[in-house]
């Protein structure tokens, strides 16, 4: 099968078509979603912010990791599940949006930044852990993932404008201003 | 002048045209909206998760307060300026939706519950403070969907 017709099999999935039948479950999704990824990057900015020597940094690393990390995950996978079920409402569409693909790529390499940071600062946490700001390594990592965050809050919103509802065309042969107020 | 009117007339500001004539200005002024509400939102958690004992038991309850509180006013007044911006940059959509108004009015009542939180505070009034957080989101992203209001909603889009 090809990936145009996985999608359109997607879209056309039970699933699918309640979300869109539904004038509630689509502005429910994109709510948690908002919560669930705002959730992501507050949790996060607060380890980096601490990394880079900004605020907390009178407490050691290791606590605020542990205050942060449990809520982070909880929160990525509200966001991943809220995400998949958007996705599967108009699939073939946002799998061609170039926004889509730019976040979908933003967020593999946020993987790969905590990946780096695994196996470089990390391993040495114990002589850093209670150091107003981490080694460069550390540092680097941390303002790549500020970085990367808020630019996969900007790619989502645009997915936002360039697809879906808010974005709909109108109809050739409607004249947009016969829709608005006088 | 009612509120539609008054509307109409900031539609007309140059302000408000500018805003309209630049597609891209929207969009930025709502990513930069979000950016700030995950910092507001994730300050508040953080004071209200130590008063539920979730995060934070080296520090006392004024520490934890004192460390995100000025992050919270700092985020609120980026989202109050931001906010104004999408206010006048669509008038109509804002002003005359029904998520607008009880957003607003859950921000009035959320902000000092916050600060109260922070100071002394029990546990069902932290929950109660967290959910009306969780509750602004929502009527934030359901500007955008004011028809599902039904007749409460003056929306353009009902």
């Amino acid at each position: 099968m090809s990936v145009d017709g996985a999608l359109a099999a997607l879209e056309a999935t039970r699933l699918a078509a309640s979300i869109r039948a539904s004038l509630y479950f689509f502005p429910f999704l994109e709510s948690l979603h908002v919560v669930g990824f705002t959730m992501v990057f507050g949790t996060i900015a607060i380890l980096d912010l601490r990394m880079l020597g900004i605020a907390s940094i009178r407490r050691p690393v290791s606590r605020i990791a542990r205050d942060v990390e449990t809520w982070a995950w909880i929160a990525f996978a509200l966001t991943a599940v809220t995400g998949a079920l958007m996705f599967t409402t108009n699939a073939g569409v946002y799998y061609h949006n170039i926004f889509f693909r730019l976040k979908m790529a933003m967020l593999a390499a946020a993987g790969l930044n905590v990946l780096a940071f695994e196996l470089t600062a990390r391993r040495s946490l114990a002589q850093w852990n209670t150091e107003p700001q981490a080694p460069r390594a550390g540092r680097a990592v941390a303002t790549v993932s500020l970085l990367l965050w808020i630019a996969i809050i900007f790619m989502g919103r645009w997915i936002g404008f360039t697809t879906t509802h808010a974005g709909a065309k109108v109809a050739p042969d409607v004249n947009i201003e016969d829709l608005l107020p006088k | 002048m009612n509120l539609s009117q008054f509307a109409g007339w900031l539609a007309q500001t140059s302000l408000s045209l500018t805003i309209q004539t630049h597609e891209w200005v929207i969009p930025t002024i709502q990513s930069i909206h979000i950016v700030a509400i995950g910092v507001a939102l994730v300050s508040a958690f953080m004071i209200g998760f130590r008063v539920l004992g979730w995060t934070g038991a080296d520090q006392t309850l004024a520490e934890t307060a004192s460390r995100f509180w000025p992050w919270l006013a700092g985020s609120l007044c980026v989202l109050l300026v931001t906010g104004a911006l999408m206010v006048v940059g669509e008038p109509a959509r804002e002003l005359l939706a029904f998520s607008f108004w009880l957003k607003m009015g859950l921000i009035v009542v959320g902000t000092p519950l916050t600060w109260w939180v922070g100071r002394r505070s029990t546990k069902p009034l932290t929950v109660l403070t967290l959910l009306i957080w969780i509750g602004i989101i929502f009527l934030g992203r359901l500007i955008a969907y004011d028809h599902i209001w039904g007749a409460w909603s003056h929306s353009t889009k009902a």
